[in-house]
């Protein structure tokens, strides 16, 4: 047993518990099978990206991030199996929007491809941060594996900025409308 | 773990121990009282408790009881799939194994679970129904490896539960010996669900075929005039 300081430590948000609020087990269900539901479309974008732009300049960069968030999908996937996490139930339906979304992006062009990652990249950041509070000292090692591929995915971001992501056609509207895409994806995974 | 919380589970325990005795004890008087206050009393009465004790323990009646039963045999199932050497056997016997192993447990019980079936489908009830049947097939698929975090988890779920369910309601009208003809009607209806996965992949492939060479080279036509990339 650890000590009793320690022991009290539970997976609790730091504002407090709120009535209706999900228990320890719910959250920790929820997370998990939100970061999976999430990388899994993440592995699709940029499959939908490879799809078209494989070939060009930008191929082995992209390459190079599917690796990344290959690495994730696994991650959670082995999580979720052990914990007996349910998946989400709309994986087939994030396995053709993801891929659509990245092929569509990259059919407008290199820059739009980029103005996608930088979009869907900042909601999970934020995303991520948001669980990274909710987790406490008893689920350390999610935590620092939320930690770590949280700044993978900043990495991401960067190299989206990097390349022009903000010089795409349309790019507020364009943005806006996958930032508020990923919000509604990330929601839905939570619960359903 | 906190001395409180220690002994909070402690007790939980305990409790837990004697709801399990009152509702196995419960079952036998359900053929003729069904799941209800009168049953539950007598439960408890029979395995040393009194009257109040039974509906402490069962604030809910009936429902609380159905639940705890379907708990019970799910732990016995589990206890039975952990003791077998089910890396041995093919994934369709590992499932046919847990199938048989909860019924096994509940046949002394069968007008119990007839009873409990009855209330379970009220439709006030469908929530619970859903939830008991769930957690018996989810518990059975992980028995037999499987560890599907993809769309996968649920069409095996709701296959299963496709198989569970008339085999339950086999196994409770069948008179043969050791309800032999339930194992023989499991085992139909699992070769019949297990035609599906193929069926999935030649519908799948031939859609793919429809996407990649259009709609014109599929099927008798590219029979009937041999493979057209061939051509120049």
């Amino acid at each position: 047993m650890s000590p009793a300081k320690n022991s009290d430590a539970t997976t609790t948000p730091v504002g407090g518990h709120m009535p209706g609020d999900p228990d320890k087990d719910e959250l920790i269900e929820r997370i998990i099978r939100v970061d999976q539901a999430g990388e899994y479309g993440a592995v699709r974008i940029y499959a939908g990206q490879l799809a078209v732009l494989g070939r060009g300049p930008k191929g082995d960069m992209i390459r190079h991030m599917k690796l990344q968030e290959d690495h994730h999908l696994d991650t959670f996937n082995t999580m979720a199996a052990e914990r007996r996490v349910r998946p989400t139930i709309l994986t087939p339906f994030w396995h053709v929007a993801g891929f659509a979304l990245g092929a569509g992006t990259a059919l407008l062009g290199e820059k739009a491809a980029m103005a996608c990652t930088v979009a869907v990249e900042e909601t999970i950041d934020v995303h991520y941060r948001a669980q990274i509070e909710k987790l406490g000292d008893d689920e350390r090692e999610l935590r620092e594996t939320c930690r770590k591929f949280r700044e993978d995915e900043l990495e991401h971001r960067d190299i989206g900025y990097q390349h022009g992501a903000e010089n795409a056609p349309a790019y507020p509207l364009l943005s806006r409308a996958i930032k508020f895409g990923t919000a509604m994806a990330i929601k839905l995974s939570e619960k359903i | 773990m906190t001395a409180a919380a220690k002994s909070a589970d402690e007790v939980k325990r305990k409790r837990d121990a004697k709801r399990d005795a009152i509702v196995l004890a419960a079952a036998p008087h359900v053929a003729f009282d069904g799941w209800g206050e009168a049953a539950l009393i007598a439960g408890a009465r029979d395995a040393g408790f009194d009257a109040g004790t039974a509906k402490r323990l069962f604030p809910e009646g009936a429902v609380d009881a159905i639940a705890r039963m379907a708990a019970i045999a799910d732990r016995e199932m589990i206890k039975a799939m952990e003791a077998a050497d089910l890396n041995a056997m093919r994934v369709r016997d590992r499932i046919i194994f847990g199938v048989r192993a909860r019924l096994e447990f509940l046949t002394p019980h069968r007008e119990a679970v007839r009873a409990g079936l009855g209330v379970l489908m009220r439709p006030t009830h469908a929530g619970l129904m859903a939830r008991i049947t769930h957690t018996t097939i989810d518990e059975i698929w992980y028995q037999a490896g499987d560890r599907s975090v993809d769309f996968n988890y649920y069409t095996k779920r709701g296959l299963l539960a496709a198989v569970y369910a008339p085999t339950v309601l086999y196994w409770l009208n069948d008179s043969s010996e050791g309800c032999r003809d339930t194992w023989d009607f499991l085992a139909r209806r699992i070769d019949d669900v297990l035609k599906i996965p193929p069926l999935k992949a030649k519908v799948m492939n031939r859609l793919e075929t429809l996407f990649k060479d259009g709609p014109f080279k599929m099927g008798p036509f590219r029979r009937a005039h041999g493979d057209v990339r061939m051509r120049p």
